[in-house]
């Protein structure tokens, strides 16, 4: 919860060079890399209302241009529309007076409209009629543009087609091998055209109807003139829209209150994300629009050991403070942890144990180019210099796996230590100093950097081979108030 | 139909049609009559906690990021579509800079893996909306006034004219006369000016414009209290007076030495074209952008136009101008979305000629670029470099 109220005291470094806390960071099991989203692919995954969590296939969707058919959003304040019923007595009761109407008469219809809950706007302000259904049914409106520019459409397409065409009769005219001999056509002066006139075909210059029969905008000399009522009427703010009224329907972009309709509501999307480099999926939604579950999950929340800070003394130009942390493995095996100073990561080496196969060399020969320059632009360097700099003790911290049980205990058990304060089943809380320089300016952000050493233990894949350790690093930032003076 | 659709869509996906704006972004497919989504060009800057807009940089990564945002909000949360393999057409101004193009560029192809981008520009955009050969195009975005002459599916870029006219043109002077007549600094928001413009303001015609500016503005005129939920420091609505809503937008008809006003590099748009250009460009106006949906806009416009043609510098020179307006097939804001959704769905974004016919530049420059061309030499066409317009019988060709 502190994840999503509080600013982020805690910033993990991730591959690419961008700061972000731990929970908007991916973990790539394949390249034992942390990610972030904006080094991954992002992906549709599928089509959902949020509204009435319908699924709809995509095609589906395309054909309905991405928005629900039951659902709408309220015009005038975006709220979603209820539907309300009520009862209608038919109308002709009056006008027929014969037995057998009377008794259908007396039975009054359920009709429905929609209903706004929290701005009021029904759909019988702007004259919707009832409808006798309760979903769908509701009127729909028409771009009033649509044939002039399906009219364009045609038109440029067929240009299009005649230019393409055009280019590759002058294409075959250029390898043409102008024969010794006079052709016939050319002898008697029977061109092609003359020969398409006598055969009853269309000529080919006029070779498009949709060229011939198009016609270009007129220009008119009348402009439409402003309406006298704004130089003399009362202007009522309340029937004029507001530009997020008008631009919530494109097509149409009503002016006044009255010609707002009921906005049929934007599907969302599940996504997918894909690690760039190795093509692996890091997350996978579940297909039902009501689980929030994930098929795949790979975040650095249950990979990446977790640093939280609990408490640190005011940081002084000069002075050296004591900060405590709280270290968490969040996974499933023993992990030993060791804090290092940034600087001191190794630069990360080719990784040599990767199976060469074949195939894999040459997949990868051919993605080399796509790697080095998506790389290139996106690799950030993080700032990583700070005025406060963490005594790294020489020790190597063993963290016990995760183990839900263990919450239901209570004892910390505490082994004096002068760095551990104590430790508690997968946690442990740490003492550590932190010099501050004297150039520190007072009331400027301080910050300390940290880089960690853990033992990662990779259970899944390849299914054939034992789970392999790996030792990964993480560097972090923390954020420790400002500088007091 | 819905058969032969399934189709073609399978063949190719559907290109999308990205003009991004100062204020407003315009997004759909190609081949429709409306974008499918008009959004403020900002987005959630989550460790700032405020929206960000794009056009907010000071160095070429932050653009990066910029367009990164915004494009993963245009993309994941309103076009439902994936980036990836598909081809984009960008509606852009001719003036837009280099660094800005490039980097969209760099995170179209780089970032998000498009399988091509063809650049229109906005001038040529909007003039094929009209399928009219010769059409003066005055475009009124967020923040400049741009006229563009495009004659046979060609810009003339010598005659290209660039104003701060703006909509943040009316926005400052509707701040300015507020703070006047409330006496007192009011610091409205831009989305607070915004909605006072859209709802309370409109344009005078000439001759009344001229009669209010001298007398101040008649008193039929209705004044109106808590356009856009405007609210002064003691929480009382404040109220539009009759000169706010009549004369906000005149900064872009005052007239000064430096001949700079609307009407003015209108004509003068004019002068710098050819000759034979030039009647067939006063009868061939078009008006678009979100500005030019001020009421009363267009038509003082026009009123403007016919009475500076008859004053020198313009008489001796433009003669007995008819000036005579096309309306386009699409509401003011998205006139240039539509022309690039046209011409997109007309030559297939990565590559062929220009549907826009006439002229070989105009068919050379629409070509777009497919991703496998941009990897090999991350290099755009412009129109200022010398490597793209110099004519292919140059001698210069020859040195090399």
């Amino acid at each position: 919860m502190a994840y999503l109220t509080q600013p982020d005291y805690v910033k993990y470094v991730c591959s690419c060079g961008q700061l972000k806390p731990i929970t908007n960071l991916y973990f790539c099991r394949h390249c034992l890399q942390i990610r972030c989203a904006f080094c991954i692919c992002h992906e549709v995954d599928s089509h959902y209302c949020a509204n009435c969590l319908e699924n709809m296939p995509s095609s589906e969707a395309r054909l309905k241009k991405n928005r629900c058919s039951s659902c709408f959003d309220c015009p005038s304040c975006f709220h979603t529309l209820s539907t309300r019923a009520t009862l209608a007595q038919p109308r002709q009761s009056t006008e027929q007076g014969s037995g057998d109407t009377k008794v259908e008469n007396k039975q009054p219809k359920k009709m429905y409209y929609l209903s706004c809950f929290n701005c009021r706007w029904t759909s019988r302000d702007v004259g919707i009629p009832d409808q006798p259904v309760a979903s769908g049914g509701w009127p729909e409106r028409a771009n009033p543009y649509a044939t002039r520019v399906n009219q364009l459409l045609d038109y440029y397409k067929a240009i299009a087609q005649q230019e393409k065409q055009e280019k590759l009769d002058r294409e075959r005219k250029k390898f043409a091998i102008r024969g010794k001999y006079i052709t016939l056509t050319d002898k008697t002066g029977l061109t092609g055209a003359m020969a398409r006139n006598i055969a009853g075909l269309p000529s080919s210059e006029s070779s498009s109807s949709a060229i011939a029969s198009f016609t270009p905008s007129q220009a008119s000399e009348e402009v439409e003139e402003l309406p006298e009522e704004f130089y003399t009427k009362e202007l009522n703010l309340n029937q004029i829209t507001s530009m997020p009224q008008r631009l919530a329907s494109p097509e149409w972009q009503p002016t006044h209150v009255s010609r707002l309709h009921p906005i049929a509501k934007l599907l969302s999307v599940k996504r997918s994300q894909r690690c760039r480099v190795c093509d692996h999926n890091l997350t996978k939604p579940e297909y039902n629009p009501g689980s929030i579950k994930f098929k795949i999950e790979l975040l650095a929340f249950y990979h990446v050991p977790e640093v939280k800070i609990i408490s640190y003394e005011p940081i002084k130009p000069g002075c050296t403070s004591a900060l405590l942390l709280k270290l968490t493995n969040p996974t499933g095996h023993e992990m030993q942890i060791r804090l290092m100073q940034p600087e001191d990561i190794p630069e990360p080496e080719e990784r040599v144990d990767e199976p060469k196969s074949i195939e894999k060399s040459l997949e990868k020969s051919l993605n080399l180019e796509k790697d080095t320059s998506w790389y290139e632009t996106v690799k950030r360097k993080p700032i990583l210099l700070t005025e406060c700099r963490i005594t790294i003790p020489d020790v190597t911290l063993t963290l016990a796996q995760r183990d839900d049980a263990a919450e239901y205990d209570d004892d910390a058990t505490h082994d004096a230590n002068d760095i551990i304060l104590w430790r508690k089943s997968n946690k442990l809380a740490l003492r550590l100093q932190v010099v501050t320089s004297g150039e520190a300016q007072a009331g400027a952000a301080a910050g300390a950097v940290l880089a960690l050493q853990y033992r990662y233990r990779n259970a899944v894949p390849p299914a054939a081979q034992p789970p392999r350790d790996h030792t990964l690093h993480a560097a972090l930032r923390l954020h420790l108030g400002p500088v007091c003076g | 139909m819905a058969l032969y659709e399934g189709i073609a869509l399978i063949q190719e996906k559907q290109a999308v049609v990205l003009d991004l704006g100062t204020d407003y972004t315009k997004f759909g497919f190609t081949g429709e009559a409306a974008p499918r989504c008009i959004i403020r060009s900002e987005y959630w800057c989550p460790s700032t906690r405020k929206y960000k807009r794009v056009y907010d940089y000071t160095t070429p990564e932050e653009l990066y990021d910029n367009l990164v945002h915004m494009l993963h909000l245009l993309y994941f949360r309103h076009v439902l579509v994936n980036p990836k393999e598909r081809k984009v057409v960008i509606v852009e101004s001719l003036l837009t800079p280099t660094l800005f193009r490039e980097t969209l560029a760099k995170v179209l192809f780089i970032h998000y893996e498009v399988s091509g981008v063809m650049w229109v520009d906005s001038g040529r955009a909007s003039a094929l909306t009209l399928g009219a050969p010769v059409v003066l195009v005055v475009s009124l975005g967020a923040r400049d006034a741009e006229i563009t002459a495009v004659v046979h599916g060609c810009p003339v870029i010598q005659a290209i004219q660039s104003q701060p006219l703006g909509a943040r043109a009316i926005h400052d002077e509707l701040a300015r006369i507020l703070d006047e007549d409330n006496g007192t600094e009011l610091h409205l928001s831009e989305d607070v000016l915004e909605d006072i413009k859209v709802r309370a303001c409109f344009v005078p015609s000439r001759e009344k414009a001229v009669e209010w500016l001298e007398r101040g503005v008649a008193s039929e005129v209705r004044e109106v209290r808590g356009a856009g939920g405007a609210r002064e420091g003691g929480g009382a609505r404040v109220p539009v007076s009759r000169r706010a809503r009549a004369l906000a937008a005149e900064p872009l008809f005052a007239r000064d030495n430096e001949l700079a006003s609307l009407p003015d590099i209108v004509l003068q748009c004019i002068l710098q074209c050819p000759i034979d250009a030039r009647r067939a460009l006063a009868e061939n106006v078009l008006v678009v952008g979100g500005g030019a949906a001020l009421p009363g806009l267009k038509a003082r416009l026009a009123h403007e136009l016919r009475h500076l043609v008859t004053l020198p510098p313009y008489r001796e020179r433009l003669g007995q101008l008819q000036f005579k307006f096309h309306s386009a097939p699409a509401h003011d804001n998205s006139v240039a979305w539509l022309g690039g959704a046209l011409c997109g769905a007309a030559c297939g974004a990565g590559g062929g000629a220009g549907a826009a016919g006439g002229g070989a530049w105009a068919g050379e420059a629409a070509r777009g670029l497919a991703r496998d061309a941009y990897a090999r030499a991350p290099r755009l066409r412009d129109w200022p470099s010398l490597l793209h317009n110099t004519p292919p019988h140059h001698p210069h060709w020859a040195l090399q």
